[in-house]
């Protein structure tokens, strides 16, 4: 409850103070789209060392996505070194609590997510990448569930990032393993007729690059949406500034507030567990 | 495209590249400082129980196998036992039984040689008063030719007095 009333704050003083003039567009497009931070110690690197583009394309400045993901970045490292040298020290497995939390998130991911896609000897060459892929992403959707946090992963350009290492990997793994033209070769299934090939084969290379944009849409939208649902439910207690009103829309927002947790968790199995999938699948020709 | 450029669906090339860089960043650091260890211990740990079980497995089948053995020498002592006391019981009727019989042809040994002694005993009762009363006889009858009797009484005396002996034998 203490969570929720921070929330239904940190929404209504950042937003709802110019209720009357911002359009729910305007409310939405704030909470959920990348700002450039321009104040503070941030905001002076941005200015005197991050200003030009890089190649003239890439603007680095530091933006408040690049600052959520740095602090989930962060927690990833908090978490799992002490963790990690706990494990170690702990030859039969540690009773503390918070070590078997996550000792039992890095099983499932190496349950469900590794060892069904991977040769048994690659599984635990795959760990680390799908371990960080996991809670990463993991840690990236609860950001954005704490109140004054963003969600990271709620924007096209960090979830085709990610997208995109999948993709390298895809490609660098299956050129590695099925060598640099037998991968190229081996994307056209076995046994089609020969004059099935001309049309397989772009067919099979836009198929290779549907999979990591697929990747991409699926993760946005779904962190993105249950926000946008929030953001409206709340809204509606601008829009008819009527208690009725704010009682069911603070209670759905609970609900799709509980349900975004549990999105949260689902996304990142899931990102984790198609990369795992089209990598996995990469290593051998069809 | 237009679209790609501002709102929502914005794709910031300067953001791609920030996620790219700080997840390998990220990607690596975990790599070296915890995946590597903690997979290494799982993996250990999964062995370990592995063996553990396996080893449990194999205790178990063993100590059936003993406690299997164990019974059947249990059995085989307990029939043995049976046996003994089975031995015992009629070793010990028999042992009674001779026993017994000994005791009763012993005692008919000891009847027997009683009565043969009483028997001679009696005989040399018998004998000697035979002798005394044929000493008597012989005193009285010299007492009595002393006196002078007539051959009447004297053969009357002599014969109540062999009476009389015949009554005591």
């Amino acid at each position: 409850m203490i969570h929720l009333l921070h929330y239904v704050n940190s929404y209504i003083s950042s937003g709802g103070g110019e209720a009357e003039k911002e359009s729910m567009y305007d409310i939405v497009m704030h909470h959920l789209t990348d700002h450039v931070i321009s104040t503070g110690f941030i905001g002076k690197i941005n200015e005197q060392y991050l200003s030009t583009k890089l190649f003239g394309i890439f603007d680095m400045r530091i933006t408040r996505w690049v600052l959520m993901m740095w602090i989930a970045a962060l927690l990833c490292l908090i978490v799992f070194i002490p963790i990690a040298r706990k494990v170690k020290k702990a030859k039969n497995g540690s009773r503390s609590k918070w070590v078997n939390l996550w000792e039992v998130l890095i099983s499932f991911v190496h349950d469900e997510v590794v060892e069904p896609n991977f040769d048994h000897h690659y599984v635990k060459k795959a760990m680390p990448y799908f371990c960080s892929i996991f809670f990463f992403v993991l840690f990236c959707n609860l950001l954005g569930m704490i109140p004054g946090m963003s969600t990271a992963t709620g924007n096209l350009a960090v979830t085709g990032g990610l997208a995109m290492l999948t993709l390298a990997g895809m490609i660098g793994v299956g050129m590695i393993k099925q060598g640099p033209f037998g991968y190229w070769a081996g994307l056209v299934p076995h046994g089609v007729p020969a004059f099935v090939i001309p049309l397989m084969f772009p067919i099979e290379i836009i198929g290779l690059f549907i999979k990591p944009f697929a990747l991409t849409i699926r993760l946005f939208a779904n962190m993105t949406a249950g926000h946008v649902v929030i953001i409206i439910f709340l809204y509606l207690v601008m829009m008819f500034q009527s208690y009725w009103v704010g009682i069911g829309s603070v209670t759905g927002s609970l609900m799709i507030y509980l349900l975004e947790l549990l999105v949260a968790f689902i996304q990142a199995y899931i990102f984790a567990v198609l990369s795992a999938m089209f990598i996995g699948s990469s290593m051998h020709a069809h | 495209m237009e679209v790609l450029k501002e709102g929502l669906l914005k794709v910031d090339p300067g953001l791609f590249l920030w996620t790219v860089i700080t997840f390998l960043v990220l990607a690596l650091i975990l790599w070296k400082a915890a995946w590597r260890p903690i997979v290494d211990a799982l993996d250990a740990r999964a062995e370990k129980v592995r063996g553990d079980i396996e080893t449990a497995e194999k205790n178990r089948l063993e100590s059936e196998r003993l406690f299997n053995q164990h019974k059947e020498m249990m059995d085989k002592a307990k029939e043995e036992a049976a046996h003994i006391i089975a031995e015992g019981k009629s070793d010990a009727e028999g042992l009674k039984n001779s026993i017994v019989e000994k005791a009763n042809s012993e005692a008919k040994d000891l009847v027997e040689r009683a009565k043969k002694e009483i028997s001679l005993a009696k005989d040399k009762a018998v004998t000697e008063l035979k002798a005394e009363v044929v000493y008597l006889s012989t005193e009285i009858a010299a007492k009595l030719i002393a006196k002078n009797l007539n051959p009447n009484d004297q053969k009357a005396f002599i014969e109540d007095a062999l009476a009389k002996i015949r009554t005591v034998q």
